[in-house]
């Protein structure tokens, strides 16, 4: 236990501290003109993308980075995604906001690069020193010289690759900063657009799984023989913990999966309070993420103390999980929608005999991906599947198994504690919380080391403000399901509570929660930016003016490495149900490549917040998820829709992410903006049964 | 059972297991892929079509019930990007999709609405399209939905 011990110290607080401000790399090394893009004789570029596109906007952005340097279109490039063996390879997956920021300066450099060769290539085939050249709408251009640069490629054998140039100002932008239209958009209107679903092989089989329902479940003994006589089917393939059916149509598969008597082993009984209990401060091993000051000891005297609950939740992809699998002699081909291709390679390498090298991964566009595709897939799955059955086999998750085979949110609980000085203002403040794990699920071997998760699930933990006693600690609770990244990771549950606690206090203080706000940012850093997106969002939004009885106002706001999302909620009460009727949401992500992109990911951040926010929780029952599919697992429909408004703040700092940040604060506003309409303080999500609990205890007490 | 229908103009006939959802038979038969699966439940309307000129949750109706009928799925919706349905002009026009997964489904039904409701208010549409989309593209569908019966009103009577 010694690496432990040594483990738990300033270390770790150390680290966690470096973890919340770090803005974590591309995962790219290879920036190769010639890797990256293609010239072709359509006079369209190919540019590959090591990022997938699953719905942020990914490849508009990229798109745009790259037209700018190049003197092209942005309709020219035609982006598409890299496989294993074409494009360059990013070994840090798709996720953390940080694709479009990560790469902001070498994309550009990329296609600089690949300008200049292309004109090295011209200045060659002219004799004309590439000073005298000349780039503009896909030309190369001197004096009476005028090709464009397919007809240079044409003619270019083998490319001698530039050196980089310096790059563009800003101030020369003509495509940056500005609104675009979505590279993707004719695709997705006209149902074109390739989802890893839509593979189609000739020769394809459709696969089935069976897997247990139940955590941690262990296949027993199965009776296969009915499923074996079924119609269309070709193969059953049982494995250690889950039964394959190999079928000429899904439905055939999908039948015969269900005429298999498979009986699991498995610890019974597990159930939702069980995993609260699991889930509570006090619990497992404990990091302190944040100490400064000497707030154990400030935490005296008139403290207000406040408990916070969320609950487990899905990401509910439109698309469930897929792989197709085309095993041929030691090879494979995969075509898939995931977040991460090296991790799948891995864990194919791991759990096969199939070398790395011989594992080509292709990915097609993503049905939403939230984080959920970031790890556990069911590639090795469809890879025995297609071994068994000599054929290419196109292999789907059912929605069930994506809510109860995947991996979830984790529950979390938090303690909060403050007190205030004789000014109002907070002298010491503590965060205590417990949480599953987000990042282990991909890392085991990190849990010994690190102790618990403060890196992933404890991001956003951290008490942001000017306080002069603070402290931090994360308690990792052990859950016996699978728990894993979620949008916006431990933000989201994190910002809730700091951010519902925050509006406490300034209620003890008297204080209005906005200034109160302010009043703990100084004037330097993040702290700056975090002040004056605050006071432009209420100037705006009309936080001071006066509004109607009917309707509670609320504000929270979060910060996301280097990305400020402030936002204000206005709610009603219709029914005793909370109805969003308006959402004013400021972004600070500095320089902005495309505001259309950006108030997309806002929108659609702040959706996916009121569906978890107001309704959803997954919950256990005989250990296994109770929640099947969507209608025991609510979400939000175009019935809650409130009027969304999204304020860009001016910047000229580095671009930051835009798709988790603005997801954060909304739950907290809008508890917030409950308690400012009824004053009563929801402390645990779902906000909606939180809020119906406290109206039953309010009947019975009559 | 053999099935005979027609889907975007074109006939086909299958040899299908009666009880297939009708789904898999466009998807994975006819080979347009446009429609999708979400849930298998009718819950989500990812695989939403028309069928006789109704609004159909295509994951749960078996295929022996489109015998002899007339399907219009997202890629019949119009002929192509110059001559694009109303619907996909305004989704165009306001940028809805994000992933693009559940936008098939939604413009089918948004479509269907505006054949049996001209002039749908905000209302009206919340209360009667129930799909789901996980990237929050809400605020645009409804934007897009009211641009679309605008669009429709202004094109000339055929």
């Amino acid at each position: 236990m010694a690496l432990l011990y040594f483990g738990r110290s300033k270390i770790r607080s150390g680290l966690s501290k470096l973890a919340a401000e770090t803005t974590f790399g591309s995962g790219i090394t290879d920036f190769d003109p010639t890797v990256w893009f293609a010239v072709n004789a359509d006079h369209t570029i190919t540019m590959r993308s090591p990022k997938v596109e699953m719905g942020q906007g990914v490849f508009t952005g990229f798109a745009m980075l790259a037209a700018e340097e190049l003197d092209v279109a942005v309709d020219t490039i035609k982006v598409m995604h890299a496989s294993t063996s074409a494009g360059p390879q990013s070994t840090a997956g798709t996720g953390m906001s940080n694709s479009t920021a990560s790469l902001y300066v070498n994309i550009r450099e990329v296609a600089a690069t690949l300008r200049e060769t292309i004109k090295l290539a011209a200045s060659t085939l002219w004799k004309v020193p590439v000073t005298a050249l000349q780039t503009a709408d896909g030309f190369v251009y001197a004096g009476t010289y005028k090709a464009s640069y397919a007809d240079i490629a044409k003619q270019t054998k083998t490319w001698q690759v530039a050196q980089t140039p310096p790059l563009r100002p800003a101030s020369s932008f003509r495509i940056i900063g500005k609104e675009q239209k979505r590279v993707d958009l004719d695709d997705k209107i006209l149902g074109k657009a390739d989802y890893g679903i839509d593979t189609d092989i000739p020769g394809m089989a459709y696969g089935a799984v069976l897997y247990s329902p139940y955590f941690g479940g262990e296949l027993k003994t199965a009776d296969t023989s009915l499923a074996e006589k079924a119609p269309g089917v070709l193969k059953i393939v049982p494995d250690k913990r889950w039964i394959g059916v190999v079928a000429t149509t899904r439905f055939a598969a999908e039948k015969a999966l269900t005429q298999i008597r498979a009986d699991w082993s498995f610890e019974p009984d597990y159930a939702t309070k069980d995993a609260i209990e699991a889930i509570t401060v006090g619990k497992g091993d404990a990091v302190v993420m944040q100490d400064d000051g000497n707030a154990v000891d400030e935490l005296t005297g008139d403290i207000l103390t406040s408990e916070y609950r969320t609950p487990i939740g899905f990401h509910a992809s439109m698309e469930p999980g897929i792989v197709v699998a085309d095993v041929s002699g030691d090879n494979v081909n995969i075509v898939t929608s995931t977040q991460n291709v090296t991790f799948m390679r891995q864990t194919i390498a791991d759990q096969t005999d199939l070398n790395e090298d011989d594992i080509q991964i292709t990915p097609a566009f993503l049905g939403g991906g939230f984080g959920r595709r970031g790890y556990k897939h069911n590639a090795v799955e469809a890879i025995k599947l297609s071994r068994a059955a000599g054929k290419p086999v196109h292999l789907l998750y059912t929605r069930q198994q994506e809510f109860q085979n995947g991996y979830v949110r984790p529950n979390t609980h938090h303690i909060l504690s403050g007190r205030l000085d004789k000014t109002g203002k907070i002298a010491a403040i503590q965060h205590e919380f417990a949480t599953g794990s987000m990042a282990f699920l991909a890392l085991p071997m990190a849990k010994p080391i690190l102790g618990a998760d403060f890196m992933v699930a404890g991001h956003g933990a951290r008490i942001p403000y000017s306080i002069p006693h603070i402290k931090t600690t994360i308690w990792n609770g052990e859950l016996p399901f699978e728990t894993g990244l979620w949008r916006g990771v431990g933000m989201f549950a994190n910002t809730f509570a700091t951010e519902s606690f925050m509006d406490e206090l300034a209620g003890k203080a008297g204080a209005d929660p906005l200034t109160f706000r302010t009043e703990h940012c100084g004037d330097t850093g993040l702290l700056r930016r975090r002040k004056s997106l605050l006071l432009n969002l209420g100037k705006k939004a009309g936080w001071y003016t006066p509004k109607a009885d009917t309707i509670g106002r609320g504000i929270a706001v979060s910060e996301d490495r280097n990305t400020i999302s402030a936002v204000i909620v206005e709610v009603q009460l219709v029914d005793q149900k909370i109805k969003i009727l308006r959402v004013i949401q400021a972004i600070d992500a500095g320089t902005i490549i495309n505001p259309n992109g950006v108030r997309q990911q806002v929108e659609g951040a702040t959706m996916m917040a009121i569906s978890a926010a107001l309704y959803e929780e997954a919950a256990i029952e005989n250990s296994q998820f109770v929640q099947t599919n969507f209608h025991n697992y609510q979400v939000v429909t175009l019935r809650d829709t409130p009027l969304i408004e999204v304020i860009i703040q001016e910047s000229t700092e580095a671009p930051s992410g835009v798709g988790e940040s603005p997801l954060s604060p909304v739950a907290p506003a809008i508890a917030n903006a409950v308690y400012n309409l009824t004053g009563v303080r929801l402390r645990s999500l779902p906000l909606q049964s939180a809020l119906d609990t406290h109206y039953r205890k309010d009947k019975r007490d009559l | 059972m053999k099935i005979a229908l027609t889907i975007n103009a074109v006939a086909y006939t299958f040899d299908a297991d009666p009880d297939m959802p009708l789904l898999w038979l466009i998807r994975d038969e006819a080979k347009l892929k446009g429609t999708k699966f979400g849930c298998g439940m009718a819950l989500c309307g990812a695989c939403s079509v028309h069928v006789d000129g109704d609004l159909i949750r295509s994951c749960s109706y078996p295929v022996q019930l489109a015998q002899g009928k007339t399907i219009t799925t997202i890629e019949g919706l119009s002929t192509g990007p110059t001559h694009l349905h109303p619907i996909q002009q305004a989704w165009r026009e306001v940028q809805v999709p994000q992933c693009g997964y559940c936008q098939s489904g939604f413009m089918m039904a948004a479509a269907h609405l505006l054949e049996v409701n001209k002039h749908p208010t905000e209302d009206d549409i919340k209360n009667s399209i129930t799909n789901i989309c996980r990237c929050g593209t809400h605020p645009r569908i409804l934007k897009a939905i009211l641009l679309a019966a605008k669009y429709k009103k202004d094109e000339p009577t055929q």
